[in-house]
């Protein structure tokens, strides 16, 4: 697994290379924007980290120019954190986004995410004992069928899409109920417990892992 | 435009000079400057009539006589004419007058005068005049000492029958004489003007420099520091009053602006002080006192933590400047507020219950406003999560939208212990934070965001007393009055 790290911010590059190469990634610094590009085009990377605000070319451009030639997923790093910042920043063909400052777990299940397969378009999801039929909305584990809210619905096809991933709470927050603020209340506590407790029912293993002041990883083995 | 201040010249005392190169002393000699050009005007026309009628009645007056003596000649022949000439001449009434002011002469073909009291003139037909000196005047000769000067005389010359020539002519001293009369009164007329239009001239830009300079010393105070300072207004209700209204209303607002600015900085400043010392002294005692790991990783976990509430709080205020800078304008479409909502209280409902509260809905379908998506659900989020953090449990929360006179109106209300009234102004105020509530996390920003957000969608935030508790409600302007 090859990334590719433009950042100018050179501390922070360091630090972030040094945390990949400890999970295993094999990291590429550059630090200004058209070397990026040059990069970018010429290596074959799993994911793209670009910083917003480069030397020489600015990360929109980038990402803007890559997109022309290649889908590698790209997520940026950026102190802008307006509304617009975020939707110019995808609409320019990101596909993730992430405000500075940031915690290192929160980087890594994004790009882990980022980096999946990218699943066949089968109208089931299944992990482990847990079954999900998209077209009928239903889910089931072990063959019982389980009720759920259209919201725990969501959150549950979120988790599964990425099962055995970590998701943070602001993950979630963002792809289930597309709230890009840090809500002040357990939002996410109260709807993963809620499912939790449904999908746990009559069943002697957790199918959700807590990852302690992180967030979440729904278990393939459950 | 860079603002360029004044200089100091610019605002001295008054002088003259200045108020000569004002605008309102130019316009004021502009005016004198028409009317002068008017009344020269007027002066011509005048004269060209008056001339021409006192001339015309000369000229048809001398025709008369003209007439007279050729009848004569026609009905009796020469000395018919000549007698009629001396007639006219000699009657009495003519003869009296101090100043005559007819003059004939008839002479024959070797220009011997044969009557009149004209020296003989050389034949000349038609309209003309002729200058006779004072010495050939029969009137004037016996008058001693006016010899020098002459009487003007405008005539009409013809030939009676063939080699015998008439004139007659009119003294036309007295057309001269209107014509000065005339011409001394516009003289006055263009002193007197010259004399009022320099006199209101001055005035005016006297006072027009002394509003001006009220204004530049103002803004001279305002640039050596004393904000406070505003332009007097003289309560006339004039132009003047209403520029230096409109500026003291600008300047109000600036210094509101400021003001604000200044309180956020320190309130920032104060906040930032708080949880950084708490941070620093946990730290701190860590290094004293933790002797192994789990000591260690315990007081970072704290110090991210303390780190995290600040960058919260940068990220809200962030928000707040981001959302009053009105930027988001550009992007906002035709939003279902039964939507957002819907979607507010689904997402709350299990945190209310988590918090043994009960969370309800009242949400009436199809309410459509124009606005910005994910900031309504972030200012109903911010109201939502006031209502569950400050409230004991057993409170009941409701989220109610309807429309109230045509426009739409969300209301989050409580049972819980309420704000009292007098603070309900406050509390929408940055980092104000009821004492009550000062022990629950947050950093009082979460209602300038909410009032940051109405204010951009054009939105009505009232607070009111539920009897017991709180409502606060938004009244957004209908779909179709948006500008």
């Amino acid at each position: 697994m090859k990334l590719l790290l433009i950042e100018d911010d050179i501390e922070l590059a360091n630090s972030l290379v040094e945390r990949f190469r400890e999970q295993g990634y094999v990291t590429d610094h550059v630090s200004d924007g058209k070397t990026g590009l040059t990069e970018a085009l010429r290596g074959d990377f799993r994911a793209i980290v670009v910083d917003r605000m480069l030397p020489g070319m600015d990360g929109l451009e980038l990402v803007r120019a890559l997109r022309r030639e290649k889908s590698t997923p790209v997520i940026y790093l950026t102190t802008m954190g307006g509304i617009d910042d975020r939707v110019q920043g995808l609409e320019a063909g990101g596909d993730d986004y992430l405000v500075k400052p940031f915690a290192f777990a929160e980087l890594l299940a994004r790009i882990r995410v980022m980096t999946r397969r990218t699943a066949q378009a089968s109208p089931k999801l299944s992990a482990g004992s847990i079954e999900m039929d998209l077209v009928l909305r239903t889910v089931a584990r072990g063959g019982r069928l389980i009720e759920l809210t259209p919201q725990e619905f969501r959150l549950l096809e979120y988790m599964m899409r990425n099962a055995d991933r970590l998701v943070t709470r602001k993950m979630l927050l963002e792809n289930v109920w597309e709230i890009h603020f840090d809500p002040h209340t357990s939002v996410v506590e109260s709807h993963v417990s809620r499912l939790r407790t449904k999908l746990n029912h009559g069943f002697a293993i957790d199918a959700i892992q807590t990852v302690r002041s992180v967030g979440y990883r729904l278990l393939a083995s459950n | 435009m860079p603002f360029k201040p004044c200089e100091a010249s610019d605002i001295d005392c008054l002088r003259p000079i200045r108020v000569i190169k004002s605008d309102v002393f130019r316009l004021a000699a502009l005016f004198a400057f028409l009317f002068l050009a008017l009344t020269g005007i007027l002066v011509c026309t005048v004269l060209w009539i008056v001339e021409g009628t006192q001339r015309a009645a000369l000229t048809s007056a001398n025709d008369a006589d003209i007439s007279t003596v050729i009848n004569g000649f026609r009905d009796e022949g020469l000395y018919e004419a000549i007698e009629v000439v001396r007639q006219r001449l000699g009657s009495s009434t003519f003869r009296r007058a101090a100043h005559p002011d007819c003059y004939i002469v008839i002479e024959d073909e070797g220009q011997q005068k044969l009557a009149g009291n004209l020296p003989p003139l050389p034949v000349k037909l038609g309209v003309f005049a002729i200058n006779l000196p004072d010495a050939d005047n029969v009137f004037k000769a016996s008058e001693p000492g006016t010899h020098a000067g002459s009487t003007p005389i405008l005539g009409r010359g013809v030939e009676v029958t063939h080699g015998i020539y008439l004139f007659v002519g009119r003294d036309t001293t007295l057309l001269s004489a209107t014509r000065e009369r005339i011409l001394r009164a516009f003289l006055w007329v263009v002193l007197g003007a010259i004399a009022i239009a320099v006199v209101v001239g001055l005035f005016l830009g006297f006072r027009f420099m002394r509003r001006v300079d009220a204004i530049a010393q103002t803004c001279k105070s305002i640039i050596a520091g004393r904000l406070e300072e505003r332009i007097p207004l003289l309560g006339r209700e004039d132009e003047w009053d209403r520029l230096a209204g409109a500026i003291n209303d600008m300047l109000n607002r600036i210094s509101a602006l400021l003001e604000n600015l200044r309180q956020v900085s320190s309130d920032v400043a104060h906040d930032l002080r708080t949880p950084l010392t708490r941070m620093r002294n946990r730290l701190e005692e860590a290094r004293t006192k933790s002797t192994n790991v789990a000591e260690y990783s315990a007081a970072v976990a704290t110090a991210i933590e303390d780190m995290d509430q600040l960058l919260a709080m940068f990220a809200a205020l962030l928000r707040i400047s981001q959302v009053e800078a009105g930027t988001r304008l550009s992007t906002f479409s035709k939003v279902s507020l039964t939507e957002i909502l819907e979607n507010i209280y689904q997402i709350y409902l299990p945190v209310a219950e988590d918090n043994q509260q009960s969370l309800t809905s009242v949400i009436q379908d199809g309410i459509y406003i124009h606005g910005d998506a994910e900031l309504l659900t972030h200012m109903f989020s911010n109201l939502v999560e006031n209502a569950i953090r400050h409230t004991p449990a057993r409170t009941r929360i409701e989220i109610n939208l309807r429309m109230e006179n045509e426009l739409a109106a969300a209301s989050i209300t409580d049972d819980g212990p309420g704000i009292d009234p007098s603070e309900h102004e406050k509390v929408l105020r940055r980092f104000y934070r009821v004492s009550s509530s000062r022990s629950t996390a947050g950093h009082g920003l979460g209602l300038a965001l909410v009032v940051a957000i109405a204010g951009l969608h054009h939105a009505k935030l009232t607070l009111a007393d539920a009897n017991p508790g709180l409502q606060v409600k938004t009244t957004f302007p209908s779909d179709r009055d948006r500008d």
